[in-house]
């Protein structure tokens, strides 16, 4: 039995994973959170917190755009909160403090977690709290589909993220990825198993501070540690499809690799170490037996793929160029056997395959349901092209990071 | 029933029913892969017989047959490569894959001997490679000196290459093996008649056949 025997039990998973996402999204809850919105009768006070560390070159946009959504501007407040940038993001922010609905606040560095408790203190009004990282934008009728979403019981709403005008390959990467990412949040709150509630555009009310606390560091991953410690109190959180926010992917393979260390390392430190206890809950059943089982397996299994793949890929390459270097070039790049007979069709090529297409599908019909604008196809492709060989990068990192308790830092 | 618990259920039916439905799909397209090697053997069992009936019938060598043949040997090698690629697909030790490798050698060893046959009453002077290889891992050399001889028969498509797998069990390829003396270590060769062992590169095999043999093979229109 070969090394590969090992790629059979993952793929089931995967197929297993895809088929459950297929049957949720089919599911009476997920469609009705997919019915048409109903005009809000008596909108609610909102505070909108926008916590900023050196981002002079995107906050001015990030919060025109807020100024622009469509809802009552009495019943909105935006709070910038200036955590001690070393640029000109606190001048830019002052620009916009004379704004009847928007207060500037500056602070000390003291981390992303304190800038977004800082904006809680001043937001007293606000029955509805949400939060929009520095360097992202919203579009008009994104809050009114938050608030849309805010159905009794419900007492977090995330987002429709998808990246903001991508340009370089990893943004469209990342692009083809968010479109992914839209579908599983959607299905995943239909069954309550959100365990992140993104940077960009979260809205809590504000009786989850009070019942459970204000943000922390969480191993800088404030977003995803305030979702589980959510889900531990039996709080439920939701998602509004139609809500888009875009965000500024990383431009570089460097740059998208620190954002993803950061990303998990703090899944894997707030999952194995202080919410462990959710693992296996029967309180909560898909979260505890398949969705957080399922996320740490697909880290180890994308290493174990892909360091599988790259020693068949070392061997072939040596054996092909030992076999090259036998005969003339000539006869090595000439077409033999192109014959149906010869073609590689295992039950590894195709069920991977089936789980490709099956996840194109599902990223065609996340960019259609979000209504997400840009055209998805190139993107597509490069991400085919490209996820495979990066992503396996940041989790080896992460999972030695966690491995040998090295510090993750910020940028 | 819970959601979560119904869902889940439904889920593990339709990712059983699409492995199920894809396994079945392969073992299909192998059974076709099976059944056109078994075709292609058939056709190549009868061609065989055919020219050793027509030795019989003139009761001396049809020496017009001799292009007839010159087509055989080329199918032998389409069959081979298919053969070989079936191996790597359902693995050496598959029952139905030794059963074909088998008639193939015998296919060969039959050709073979027809061929020397050809070459004595009809004087002509066909070069003859006997290859042995092994793929039960004892043989480092064998994938090169293999490609090797691909190349050459694709150069030279007179060039009579017969491949044998060493370890295969058959008793007609034992006696072959005995009757020409072949031992290891592998690979092996035995190039009109002559016997080497091992490979180091193409122009070091190329000088192990008869002076002019190569250039008297036609060499394929590039």
């Amino acid at each position: 039995m070969g090394p590969e025997a090992f790629v059979y039990p993952f793929l089931f998973l995967a197929l297993y994973f895809e088929s459950f996402l297929l049957v949720t999204f089919l599911s009476k809850p997920a469609r009705e959170r997919r019915l048409a919105t109903t005009p809000l009768g008596n909108p609610p006070r909102v505070a909108i917190v926008v916590p900023c560390w050196d981002e002079e070159s995107t906050v001015a946009g990030t919060v025109e755009s807020l100024l622009a959504l469509d809802y009552p501007a009495d019943k909105l407040s935006l709070i910038l909160v200036n955590d001690g940038s070393t640029d000109g993001t606190g001048s830019t922010l002052d620009r916009f403090a004379s704004h009847p609905q928007i207060t500037a606040l500056h602070k000390e560095n003291g981390g992303k977690h304190t800038a977004m408790n800082l904006g809680i203190a001043h937001a007293k009004d606000a029955e509805l709290i949400g939060f929009l990282d520095a360097d992202s934008f919203v579009a008009p009728d994104a809050l009114k589909e938050i608030v849309a979403a805010f159905t009794p019981g419900t007492m977090a709403v995330t987002a429709s993220m998808s990246i903001h005008e991508p340009k370089t390959l990893m943004q469209r990467m990342q692009y083809a990825e968010y479109t992914l990412g839209i579908i599983f949040r959607h299905a995943f709150a239909s069954i309550n198993s959100l365990y992140v509630t993104p940077g960009p555009f979260s809205f809590y009310h504000r009786e989850v501070f009070v019942q459970l606390g204000l943000f922390k560091h969480a191993h800088l991953a404030e977003d995803m540690e305030m979702a589980m410690r959510m889900q531990r109190a039996g709080l439920s959180i939701g998602n509004a499809i139609r809500a888009r926010v875009y965000t500024k992917g990383p431009p570089t393979v460097g740059t998208l690799i620190k954002q993803r260390v950061r990303w998990t390392t703090g899944f894997l430190r707030n999952v194995l170490f202080d919410y462990r206890d959710l693992l296996g809950n029967t309180r909560n059943a898909a979260l505890g037996f398949l969705i957080l089982p399922l996320g740490l397996i697909a880290i180890g299994s994308g290493i174990f793929i892909f360091g599988l793949g790259l020693y068949q890929l070392g061997a072939s390459v040596l054996h092909a160029l030992s076999l090259a270097q036998t005969v003339p070039l000539s006869y090595t790049f000439s077409f033999h056997n192109m014959n149906w007979f010869y073609l590689p069709i295992t039950l590894i090529t195709m069920l991977g395959a089936a789980l490709t297409l099956g996840t194109f599908a599902w990223m065609v019909l996340g960019k259609q349901l979000s209504g997400t604008p840009g055209k998805l196809t190139l993107n597509i492709i490069v991400y085919l092209l490209f996820y495979g060989i990066v992503a396996p990068l940041w989790l080896i990192r992460s999972v030695s990071d966690v491995a040998f308790a090295t510090r993750t830092a910020w940028r | 029933m819970p959601l979560f618990l119904r869902n889940s259920l439904i889920a593990l039916g339709i990712a059983l029913l699409i492995t199920g439905t894809v396994v079945y799909a392969i073992n299909y397209l192998n059974n076709a892969r099976i059944a056109e090697l078994t075709a292609i053997e058939d056709q190549l069992s009868v061609d065989t017989l055919s020219l050793d009936t027509q030795f019989s019938l003139l009761e001396s060598a049809p020496c017009d047959s001799v292009a007839s043949s010159t087509t055989l040997v080329s199918s032998l090698a389409d069959l081979g490569n298919r053969l070989a690629s079936a191996e790597g697909q359902l693995g050496a030790d598959n029952a139905q894959v030794v059963r074909l490798k088998q008639q193939y050698s015998l296919l060969e060893i039959r050709d073979y001997l027809i061929t020397k046959q050809i070459a004595a009453v009809c004087r002509t002077r066909p070069v003859t490679v006997l290859y042995f290889y092994s793929n039960a891992g004892d043989c480092s050399d064998c994938d090169k000196a293999g490609y090797a001889l691909s190349y050459l028969r694709n150069t030279y498509p007179a060039l009579r290459v017969y491949s044998f797998d060493y370890n295969l069990e058959l008793g007609a390829l034992s006696t072959f093996v005995t009757v020409n003396k072949v031992k290891g270590p592998l690979p092996a060769f035995v190039i009109n008649g002559k016997r080497s062992n091992g490979f180091t590169s193409l122009d070091e095999l190329e000088k192990r056949f008869p002076k002019g043999a190569l250039a008297t093979s036609t060499p394929a229109e590039k």
